[in-house]
């Protein structure tokens, strides 16, 4: 065993790198799959650094305190065809895609620029990217650049191709939001077995498969059977993400989102299944605010860079037609960048508005202790319930306590 | 000599094209079982430097 390790080791020495932020430096560890943040005295024992760059003149800040040089990862919507047809879609994906899609070339320029600015990692989804032809070639591109592609399947479309290339990638999560009848109930159609076979299928080639999970109200109950489901199919991890009120989803909202009581039993329900299946689970950035509502070490949260709403900081986004965003479920910025101006764009004083603006909060999220973690929780929800994408996640637990009550008039 | 500090780590790479996932399976066990991984993840730091982007 010892012998694996070092082996392991050894082969993700080479795919070792760094880039250099104001508070130090962001070094990536291919093994154990990994993005460490030191500050500056680490970063010179630990990376190639040479004389006094640029980005560390004056004071040396928390993460967090400035927005970083680059983002983490992009998620790139290489196309918005899909023929699954779900309720909640968050692209509003269908059979003919969207106008003016790119092609391989575009995205292989956008990789260039995503690896001139620095990016680990892209999430590469659609529209259901296995049926994209060229999906091999651009990982194999991303790759060449440093870049780790990761991908995002519902395992309906282009099972056999992907299986084919399934090494190329990072992580693969397979789309899986209920198990038999629960998955009809989230999406509208039948498609468990399919998903379920494109899951056995992926694993017995890759060791790195896991599902991603929207938490609705019809499968909140159901979370332990899908850990339960993910340990009997050895997968990696299980990926809980919240519903959002976006493209179809932006009609199913009301009859899709989670309860005030399900948001609140979130991390107990999620810890206890985790601990009992033994499965790592990951939580979307939405999720934050049900996070604080339990009170957890702040300073371990920090540590392990769980943080809100992110956009136009650690993650970007990009339409299928190249338009940059600050995330997947937000529209393009007025100015309508594209994904290969990111550098350029991302200087500008003004980018991706509210969410690089969430420091002058409004109550309760000004006074919550949880507000430099959480930054004010999901953009998207509060853009879609209050039309103002800078107002306070109104889903946060903490929120929904704040709000006034309405008292009926006594007659 | 000053030593430095590993600030956070981001553990796992994520898969999802929507948002940004992060890794709360230390959130069952603990500051205790982080601080005893945070050593092991400096000294594979340190083992070999690693090559900075030519941008910043």
């Amino acid at each position: 065993m010892i012998g694996a390790i070092l082996d392991r080791l050894r082969s993700a020495r080479g795919m070792r790198r760094a880039r250099l932020e104001a508070f130090g430096a962001i070094v990536h560890l291919a093994w154990p799959r990994s993005l460490v943040f030191v500050d500056r005295v680490m970063a010179r024992r630990v990376t190639r650094v040479a004389g006094e760059p640029a980005i560390w003149q004056g004071s040396e800040p928390a993460v967090g305190e400035r927005v970083l040089s680059a983002p983490l990862e992009a998620h790139l919507q290489i196309t918005n065809r899909c023929g699954a047809g779900c309720q909640g879609c968050y692209t509003g994906a269908s059979p003919d895609g969207a106008p003016g899609e790119w092609g391989l070339a575009e995205w292989k320029r956008a990789l260039d620029e995503l690896a001139a600015a620095g990016v680990f990692h892209v999430a590469l989804g659609g529209g259901e990217s296995a049926s994209v032809p060229w999906l091999g070639e651009l990982a194999d591109h991303a790759r060449a650049r440093g870049i780790v592609p990761n991908l995002t399947t519902s395992g309906l479309e282009g099972l056999d191709a992907l299986v084919a290339i399934a090494g190329r990638f990072g992580q693969i999560n397979v789309s899986l939001d209920g198990l038999g009848p629960t998955y009809a109930a989230v999406r509208g159609f039948d498609g468990f077995a399919r998903a379920d076979e494109a899951i056995r299928r992926l694993r017995a080639v890759k060791r790195e498969v896991g599902i991603n999970v929207v938490v609705t109200r019809h499968n909140f109950a159901e979370l332990p059977e899908l850990f339960a489901y993910a340990k009997q199919r050895r997968l990696s991890e299980v990926e809980l993400l919240r519903f959002k009120p976006s493209g179809r989803g932006a009609a199913a909202y009301r009859d899709l989102r989670c309860t005030d009581e399900q948001h609140r039993a979130f991390l107990p329900t999620v810890l206890a299944a985790t601990k009992r299946h033994r499965v790592r689970v990951k939580v979307d950035c939405s999720y934050t605010p049900m996070l604080a509502h339990h009170s957890p070490d702040r300073a371990l949260l920090a540590e392990l860079a769980v943080y809100g709403c992110t956009g136009g900081d650690f993650l970007v986004g990009a339409k299928a037609d190249g338009r940059l965003t600050a995330c997947s479920f937000m529209a393009s910025p007025p100015e309508r960048p594209r994904v290969t101006e990111l550098r350029s764009y991302w200087e500008r004083s003004d980018a991706f508005g509210a969410f690089r603006t969430w420091r002058t909060a409004q109550e309760p999220c000004a006074s919550c202790d949880y507000h430099e973690l959480c930054r004010g929780g999901c953009k998207v929800v509060s853009a879609h319930v209050t039309g103002d994408a800078s107002a306070p996640d109104p889903e946060c637990p903490r929120v929904q306590a704040h709000r006034p009550r309405v008292h009926l008039p006594v007659l | 000599m000053k030593r430095g500090r590993i600030l956070a780590i981001k553990w796992g790479m994520n898969p999802n094209s929507s948002s940004l996932g992060v890794d709360v399976t230390f959130l069952l066990v603990g500051a205790t079982a982080l601080a005893m991984a945070t050593p092991l993840i400096g000294a594979l730091l340190r083992w070999r430097k690693a090559p900075v982007d030519p941008a910043k």
